[in-house]
């Protein structure tokens, strides 16, 4: 399905070819469309588009000067990390350059006793992790796509990851970012000590979308290790069961290392890659951690066992040791790929609720799944009350993208009117740019237009998206209009 | 729309059209903080009161005039907190005190200062979802909500802790909360300051339930917080003397209402935020919060060398307290650097464009 | 992934099974990450999910060139993305229909295809390499740089030859392999040994030949099928065996040919001459590890009867071993189990820069690769590196001052 971006350029693919093959290196600048179709998604496949350019630097010394160079042209930049986005975050922009870090991986230095990382945007999330291990240490926060997705990614992205619930977000695990504005300008935002002076910029940064800065350089916090971590699996027979479980876990006071849900669906899906053991029987199965000294753990998974059985759970299974439990984890990291195998495509929402109401959220998705005619797979972030429905369909059949993009567009809107937002932390890329019409006022988008041009006068970076033009609100909410709210009532929780 | 909102916003369209200023302010107890408050004064204390509070969700809604004390009793009732012990300065003496008797909820955010347990837990910002703010055009606008996650639109709510009123009117604020700590202790040291720091950074790189940690004229004060089992272990492997729970809590607290008698006297009171291992600088007296990376100074050094210093170790120097006159030459904050002071100015332009809110609260051009 | 294949394509077996494998990648860039070449280049076109879509609009009917050649012929082989692909896509077989049809449409310039093409003909067959190694001349004015890293290294170990006779009803047959017999000759004697200590027979075939593996990687599918064809040929009276029963297994000691033998079942079915048998041959084609861990509770007490001073070594698990036929933990449970120490050895999943020609053909990569999979294994100060392929073995051994040696020798010497 076209993305049709409604933030166009006049742009002169000569002219900016010919200023940036003087500032980069041979090798570093792909010109053809047959080198640059393969840029044209991310991790979002729905949505594409053809750069002009690609650039390839691995200096910051050659950021600088692609920028300017962009900059002076007027030529849109879309800065792109390991294109794992699921939000078409790093899409290309038809008139632009697509800006890639990629070779910006190195890990510049580790300091076990301040426990911090100064690393490359390109670093890996879990290649960071590894560097600490030694030390024992880690980078908390553990985005299901850590394997490839970039520490630059998930800055732009705030991503968040299956143990946020306790140990935070990526803005909560930053502590200095560096990078350059759209002029070229080098910018430090934050400091090595926990705050910086002035505006925290930093948190503006942080879930930015590559809209406000190109990062090229970010120190991240190191946590100690715990010494034990063991994980209950809780399997229910119900899918609404186990969402309520979440509420009453965290009702008993607990705070979980991390509270995940798979559904029956997606633990079919992974079952055969991960081979954890899952039992394919039940209707869902969450994943609630515990951490800390070996007696606190212990101490803890009673507590949480309680809770979980007078829930309602069917069965419960703790994991007996490190590798059982990296195992049970591996299966939901890997559910979204997974479900590959299931289906030729799918779509992941990303809206977040109130964990009250999981378990009504589960009932509309599946009214709206027999409603679309689609198969959708569950996997949540559910502590966060994070939902990520995978909606299955197969873009070889005409219709089915567009039947997939309406049953999202439902399942969002509800998160708005249940009182949470349409992204946690896939960001909105292109994908949620219409939606947010649905979250926001004309006057707070154009605050939020208003605060880009501090950064981007010009509004280079990554034009047309993140926020949308007033033009596509207006005409989102018209269409919308005309069709009426899903058939799921609410109370119309107020988002304040 | 909130009949006192509404009011509100016509007055800061007021102020805008008119050219006037307006000096934000809820119980008035952080006036010594930042640039001199100018401009006719915004009173915020008139619209409180928490607003929606689910124990269960984790996430308390309360009104910018709510007095921090009211909020957190109604937190403790049920067992829960705000982790980053915002400071109150003025502490009212009694519950329910009416207008400039103590911190509100409004200014906490907007002064985004944050007490002892801050190194482990985090900021004030760490914990604000969402903010319901007037800009500078009188508009009332709404950002982030009551989850937990949420990356739609910039991070607005964030952006406002710490931004002392400069951006705009903070109307109301929804705010992570947790379960108080199952147990506290409290384990006191006598060694000296090198020995204490790199003790710190060091135990700061293990998984140890710290939740505070003071080192002052020879002692070094940790508090540990969480499940009983994680502070005996804790106790075991760190050894050092037991301090009275009660004792304990007068000291902390202490520390985080700045009572302690190291923050007494007129003398000039440097805030360093830098990197937790910076060695001993040798700057005169201190109190070192934060795992080593906050030090408290007292004594007038000159602005410019304790800028500097602080610079050379990664972070910043705030003149926290110090004369109207002392301020006024000094800056109350460390000067940014042209590229970060130019997207400050826009930012400000941007959401307040006529520079009606707390002019010259953070830095003398906006 | 939505795909268009264009029609010519989209109608014939090895269309439908590219679109299938197409169709199973969600572009989660999971493999990125995985992929030696991507995070060696940070060149989205350089790892397993630009390859892919490469392919892709290749078949789709885009304009096809020597830049996708270039990309296409920086892989690998070494199926690192496959093993980290929680979709399962089948990417080898995808890049092998890939390199096919565009061989087929974009003709490499004559100084490649004449490197190729000695290739194509010299290493698969002993009676040249064999000679050419001993002369260590041939091929050296045509490759001075590429062949001077690889010519002079045979491998260390002395062959004491193979077990006298042999005679127990347990037989296996072993693949003599091309270049192995020049240049390790040790290797499948001290499995032979082994085998008989564990009163199994072990014996090649001498019409056997090359596996085919080389040549379908270099642009030759349908001379390496012939070499299949030939091989299945010369096993055949041997599975199927007039006196008594059958061998019990084919025996492979370079992972690298084990890997492909396992495939000659799908890469022949389309022949219905040869289909059924070859499929019989991959079943009955196991790695030399596999058979040895069949046989642990009669090889551990041999091990354990003699005592040996403790040996600390690295073990590099090839592509062709651990992604390829998906063997893990196996050779190293064996090792121990023989009282050797492993040293870590991080990022094991990462190629060492053989991969069949690829040091030949692609020398800059394959050494960086091989430099920085040497650092990695000699990180925890081992004695020794053992690995499980001839490719890896001279490989490495050409970089490195520590011996390289095949695990099973060290096996051997230990009963
Ligand atoms: C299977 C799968 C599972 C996932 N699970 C999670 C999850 O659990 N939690 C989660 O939060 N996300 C998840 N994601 C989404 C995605 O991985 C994250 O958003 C990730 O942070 C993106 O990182 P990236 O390097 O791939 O960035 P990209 O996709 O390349 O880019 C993402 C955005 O960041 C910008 N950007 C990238 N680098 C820079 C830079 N250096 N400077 C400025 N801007 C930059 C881009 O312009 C774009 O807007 C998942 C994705 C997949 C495919
Ligand atoms: S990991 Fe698999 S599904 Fe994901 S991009 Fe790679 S090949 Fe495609
Ligand atoms: S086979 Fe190896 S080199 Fe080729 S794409 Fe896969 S991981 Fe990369």
């Amino acid at each position: 399905m076209a993305f049709v971006n409604d933030v166009r350029f006049a742009a002169d693919k000569r002219a900016i070819l010919a200023r940036l093959r003087a500032v980069l290196p041979p090798g570093a600048l792909l010109a053809d469309e047959e080198e640059l179709r393969p840029y044209e998604c991310d991790g979002l496949t729905a949505y594409r588009a053809l750069p002009l350019l690609v650039a390839l630097p691995q200096t910051e010394a050659e950021v600088q000067a692609v920028l300017r160079a962009c900059h002076d042209l007027k030529v849109p930049v879309v800065p792109r990390g390991a294109a794992t986005g699921l939000s078409g975050g790093a899409m290309p922009h038809e008139d632009g350059v697509v800006l890639s870090l990629a070779r910006f991986r190195k890990i510049l230095r580790i300091d076990p006793l301040a426990r911090t990382a100064i690393v490359q945007p390109g670093v890996r999330n879990l290649a960071v992790s590894e560097a600490a291990a030694p030390f024992g240490l880690y980078y908390a926060p553990d985005p299901s796509s850590q394997i490839a997705c970039t520490i630059g990614g998930n800055v732009a992205e705030n991503s968040g990851g299956v143990h946020c619930l306790k140990y935070g977000l990526t803005v909560h695990n930053v502590l200095k970012v560096r990078g350059f504005t759209v002029e070229g300008e080098a910018v430090e935002f934050g400091a090595a000590g926990l705050d910086a002076a002035g505006l925290d910029l930093l948190a503006v940064i942080n879930g930015s979308e590559g809209l406000l800065a190109v990062i090229t350089e970010v120190t991240v916090k190191l946590t100690p290790k715990p010494e034990l971590a063991q994980v209950v699996l809780a399997y229910f027979d119900d899918v609404q069961k186990a969402g309520n479980a979440v509420a009453d876990v965290i009702a008993a006071g607990i705070i979980p290392g991390g509270l995940e849900m798979m559904d029956k669906p997606a633990t079919h899906a992974v079952e055969p890659y991960v081979k954890a053991g899952y039992d394919l029987e039940a209707e869902a199965v969450l994943l609630c951690e515990s951490d800390g000294t070996p007696a606190e753990v212990a101490e803890e998974i009673e507590r949480m066992k309680a809770v979980l059985e007078k829930s309602g759970a069917t069965s419960l299974v703790v994991s007996r040791d490190e590798a059982e439990r990296l195992r049970f984890w591996a299966g939901r990291k890997a559910a979204f790929p997974a479900v590959g195998r299931i289906t030729p495509d799918y779509l992941c929402m990303d809206g977040t609720i109130p964990r009250k109401r999981l378990a009504e959220m589960l009932e509309a998705i599946a009214d709206l799944s027999a409603k679309y005619g689609l198969r959708c797979a569950n996997v949540f972030h559910a502590g966060d009350g994070n939902l990520h429905p995978l909606i299955m369909y197969d873009a070889n059949q005409p219709g089915e993208l567009e039947r997939a993009t309406a049953f999202g567009a439902e399942i969002l809107e509800l998160s708005v009117r249940l009182g949470g937002t349409v992204t946690g932390e896939h960001g909105v890329g292109v994908e949620k740019i219409d939606v947010m019409a649905a979250q926001f006022t004309a006057a707070e988008i154009e605050a939020f237009h208003r605060l880009k041009a501090a950064f981007d006068e010009k509004g280079l970076l990554n034009p047309g998206k993140g926020v949308p033009t007033l033009a596509r609100c207006r005409e989102y909410l018209q269409t919308r209009a005309g069709i009426a709210p899903s058939s799921v009532s609410s109370d119309a929780a107020p988002r304040f | 729309m909130d009949a006192v909102l509404k009011e509100w916003a016509d007055r800061v369209r007021d102020a805008a059209e008119r050219q006037g200023k307006l000096r934000i302010r809820g119980g008035g107890s952080k006036d010594f903080y930042g640039g001199a408050p100018a401009g006719e004064t915004f009173d915020t204390a008139g619209f409180r009161g928490i607003v929606a509070y689910e124990p269960t969700e984790l996430v308390v809604v309360a009104r910018a005039g709510t007095p921090l004390a009211e909020l957190e009793a109604a937190l403790a009732e049920q067992g829960q907190c705000l982790p980053f012990e915002p400071p109150h300065f003025g502490y009212p003496a009694v519950l329910g005190a009416t207008a400039g008797s103590g911190a509100t909820v409004g200014g906490m955010v907007a002064a985004g200062l944050s007490g002892p347990r801050r190194a482990t837990v985090g900021a004030v910002r760490d914990y604000v979802l969402g903010v319901r703010l007037i800009d500078g055009r009188g508009e009332l606008l709404a950002f982030g909500g009551q989850v937990m996650k949420n990356v739609a639109g910039y991070d607005v709510p964030r952006l406002m802790a710490g931004s002392l009123g400069t951006l705009g009117l903070i109307a109301e604020v929804s705010l992570k909360v947790l379960p108080l700590p199952v147990a506290v202790r409290t384990l006191r040291f006598s060694i000296d300051e090198a020995t204490a720091l790199s003790r710190l950074n060091e135990w700061g790189g293990r998984p140890l339930p710290l939740a505070a940690s003071v080192w002052h004229e020879g002692a070094l004060t940790v508090r540990l917080a969480g499940a009983r089992a994680a502070i005996e272990a804790a106790q075991a492997a760190l050894g050092g003397e037991v301090v009275a729970d009660d004792v304990a809590a007068a000291f902390w607290q202490s520390v985080r209402e700045q009572t302690h008698p190291f923050f007494a006297g007129s003398e000039p009171l440097w805030r360093l935020s830098l990197a937790s291992t910076t060695p001993p600088m040798g700057l005169g007296p201190q109190l070192i919060e934060w795992g080593g990376a906050l030090r408290w100074l007292r004594g007038d050094q000159g602005a410019e060398r304790m800028r500097a210093v602080a610079a050379q170790a990664g972070g910043h120097a705030t003149l926290f307290r110090g004369s109207e006159a002392l301020k006024a030459a000094a800056g109350a904050f460390q000067p940014l650097p042209p590229a970060l002071l130019q997207i400050h100015r826009r930012l400000k332009a941007a959401f307040d464009p006529q520079g009606v809110f707390n002019p010259g609260r953070m830095y003398p051009d906006f | 992934m939505q795909t268009n294949l264009i029609d010519a394509i989209k109608d014939t077996a090895e269309g439908r099974e590219a679109d299938a494998i197409l169709r199973t990648c969600v572009h989660c860039g999971f493999c990125t990450a995985t992929c030696p070449t991507y995070q060696l280049l940070g060149d989205e076109l350089d790892g397993p999910r630009g390859r892919i879509y490469l392919i892709k609009q290749m078949l789709e009917g885009q304009p096809v060139s020597e830049k996708t050649q270039l990309h296409l012929d920086r892989c690998l082989t070494c199926r690192s993305c496959e093993t980290t692909c929680p979709s399962g896509v089948k990417y080898h077989r995808l890049l092998d229909i890939g390199r096919k049809f565009l061989n087929e449409r974009v003709p490499r310039p004559l100084g490649q295809r004449v490197v190729r093409g000695l290739l194509q003909e010299a290493l698969p067959r002993p009676w040249i390499f064999r000679p050419a190694v001993a002369a260590g001349q041939m091929l050296r004015p045509l490759l001075p740089q590429a062949l001077a890293d690889k010519v002079p290294t045979a491998a260390p170990g002395q062959s004491q030859g193979w077990p006298e006779k042999s005679a127990h009803p347990r037989r296996m047959l072993a693949l003599a392999g091309c270049v192995q017999p020049g240049l390790a000759p040790n290797t499948n004697a001290a499995t032979a040994r082994l085998l008989d200590r564990l009163g199994i027979t072990l014996f090649e075939a001498p019409e056997a030949g090359c596996c085919g593996a080389l040549r379908f990687h270099l642009d030759a599918q349908e001379a390496a099928l012939a070499d299949m064809r030939r091989n299945v040929d010369a096993w055949w009276p041997h599975v199927e065996s007039t006196q008594g029963p059958g061998v019990e297994a084919i025996v492979m000691t370079a992972s690298g040919c084990g890997a492909h033998v396992k495939e000659y079942g799908l890469l022949l079915r389309h022949d219905p001459a040869y289909a059924a048998k070859a499929e019989r041959i991959s079943a009955l084609t196991k790695d030399v590890s596999e058979i040895l861990a069949a046989e642990a509770e009669r090889l551990k007490p041999l091990l354990a009867a003699k005592a040996h001073p403790p040996l600390k070594l690295a073990f590099h698990s090839p592509c062709t071993l651990q992604h390829g036929q998906k063997i893990k933990g196996v050779v190293e449970e064996l090792l121990s189990a023989a009282g050797c120490e492993l040293a870590p050895v991080a990022d094991p999943h990462l190629c060492c820069g053989s991969a069949g020609t690829y040091s030949i053909l692609q020398p800059d990569l394959s050494r960086q690769l091989r430099d920085n999979k040497l650092a990695a294994l000699s990180a925890g100060a081992p004695k020794l590196i053992v690995t499980a392929n001839i490719g890896c073995q001279t490989h490495l051994q050409s970089g490195s001052a520590l011996p390289v040696r095949h695990w099973v020798e060290i096996i051997e010497e230990r009963i």
